[in-house]
């Protein structure tokens, strides 16, 4: 029981190459293979996260974090290696799934809904607890091109959090709308992350959020991971490390 | 890769239908005559390209204006599918980078609400036969088979367009050329068989899909005839292994698309 892994990551390796945008003109003008510029964003990392677990990622900017958070979410491709979720159901959080813009903000819960695996009845049963969190009154049954930014992330916010995953991903510890709601949304994910089922991978680059959350701290540097463990120990390595660079 | 297909049929195909629905309903919530343009629209077509090409270039076909809504209807649905397959996954961006769909997903999405429209089109046919009073034979019935083959076929050729669309820039011009061509070599507003001259016709007729469907459409619908069946058969396998092909190559990319766009 105790070794549960929710996530299993095997050599991951994802590199951006070869994948430029081109046109007919331009691959005509050049038979020769031009030089293959192959970055290499995560070089060969292995780590696994059990049931249940809070895992923070730290790193400096471009250290492969996000690269990392979002082939977990399998919106990129691994080049190498792989990726076991051991058939959990998985999300990035704060930023939500994204919407059609011509289409109505309900008819966008239930679209949303329905990518993170949810069905169409379980979605409607939670459509109400979302309009009311988001708090866009009338705004709802209006095309989401005519909202905020505000509005927007509200309502990304909102579906993402209330229609709840086994796995949660964060990217940076969001701030979405104003500051009542930055509150609210703030208690809310903490009372998700808290929840003892659930498990939870968040990149973020404040050192006292992580501290307070995770369980534990996976640091990244150029693809690599430096270290991983405690997070007081890892942390205060890191901000030391950061200092002297 | 067939195992993967079907479990993420059952997984995503009602994402598919109800995305349909709500980009007809969001299609039309906003415009004044509401869905009367689904009816008005290749109506309106139909009168142009009656007067155009049956009074003044003297079309002599049989029942011309169903000859020629007929093509247009099935013309329409392709070539609107084509074009808007190119640009999808850009198209869908917001989407396509936050969460993780099978991207042939949009185009299903795409074809069902083109296939709608198409729908209603074919309603109107109904009609017009009824009011033209066209005698009518059970080779009505291979209308069936030859829309679904039309299916096949636009989304078989809509994947590898979806595919392409994200790593060439400017594909979506070259697609505009080819199917103006196309356009002329299908045979939309007259009969191929009697206006080009004597092997080429036949050979348009038979390798090119969109014009052997509309044609093979019209003689069942109009004049009674039977469709070629081993014709039919070829482009049904033909239709079956792009979009198998089609779909096993978004399989295969698709994950990489995100990094591009």
């Amino acid at each position: 029981m105790e070794d549960k892994y929710a996530i299993e990551v095997k050599d991951l390796v994802i590199s951006y190459r070869n994948l430029k945008k081109t046109s007919i003109k331009q691959s005509l003008l050049n038979f020769k293979r031009h030089k293959q510029d192959n970055f290499v964003a995560v070089k060969g990392i292995s780590f696994s996260v059990k049931e249940g677990e809070i895992l923070g990622i730290i790193g400096k900017n471009g250290s492969g974090k996000s690269t990392t958070l979002n082939s977990l979410a399998s919106i990129f491709s691994p080049d190498s290696g792989t990726i076991d979720l051991k058939g959990h159901s998985i999300s990035l959080l704060s930023i939500g799934v994204g919407f059609q813009k011509e289409m109505t903000g309900r008819e966008n819960i239930i679209l949303s809904g329905m990518l993170l695996g949810f069905s169409e009845e379980q979605v409607r049963a939670k459509e109400e607890e979302i309009i009311e969190f988001a708090e866009l009154g009338k705004f709802i049954d209006m095309p989401v091109r005519t909202y905020s930014s505000g509005m927007y992330s509200k309502l990304a916010f909102s579906i993402t959090a209330i229609l709840e995953t086994d796995i949660i991903l964060i990217d940076e510890v969001l701030s979405v709308g104003d500051q009542k709601f930055k509150k609210k949304s703030y208690k809310k994910m903490k009372s998700l992350i808290s929840n003892k089922d659930r498990t939870v991978v968040i990149v973020s680059h404040n050192i006292s959020t992580l501290m307070e959350l995770c369980d534990t701290v996976m640091w990244m540097h150029d693809g690599e991971i430096k270290k991983i463990g405690e997070p007081k120990a890892i942390l205060d390595e890191y901000v030391e490390f950061m200092e002297k660079n | 890769m067939f195992q993967k297909f079907q479990t993420d049929m059952k997984r995503y195909w009602k994402y598919a239908v109800y995305s349909a629905k709500a980009q007809l309903k969001s299609e039309v919530a906003n415009s004044y005559l509401n869905w009367l343009w689904w009816v008005l629209e290749p109506f309106c077509y139909m009168l142009i390209y009656a007067f155009i090409f049956g009074e003044v270039f003297n079309g002599k076909e049989p029942y011309f204006p169903i000859f020629i809504f007929i093509g247009n209807t099935i013309w329409v649905f392709f070539q609107k599918t084509m074009v808007q397959s190119v640009r999808l996954v850009k198209q869908n961006k917001p989407i396509v980078s936050k969460v993780y769909l099978p991207k042939y997903v949009l185009l299903m999405t795409k074809t069902m609400v083109n296939g709608f429209k198409m729908g209603v089109c074919i309603l109107i046919i109904v009609g017009m036969l009824i009011f033209y009073q066209v005698p009518l034979t059970w080779n009505v019935l291979y209308a069936i088979p030859l829309l679904f083959i039309l299916f096949l076929i636009v989304f078989g050729i809509g994947c590898y367009l979806l595919h392409y669309g994200v790593f060439i820039e400017d594909l979506s011009n070259v697609v505009n050329i080819v199917l103006r061509l196309l356009l002329y070599m299908t045979g939309i507003f007259w009969d191929i068989m009697k206006r080009l001259p004597a092997p080429y016709n036949d050979y348009i007729c038979k390798g090119n899909p969109i014009a052997f469907l509309i044609s093979s459409m019209r003689n069942c619908v109009i004049y009674g005839q039977a469709p070629h069946h081993k014709l039919m058969l070829a482009w049904f396998c033909v239709g079956l292994l792009i979009c198998i092909m089609g779909i096993r190559k978004i399989y295969k990319n698709e994950n990489s698309y995100v990094k591009v766009i």
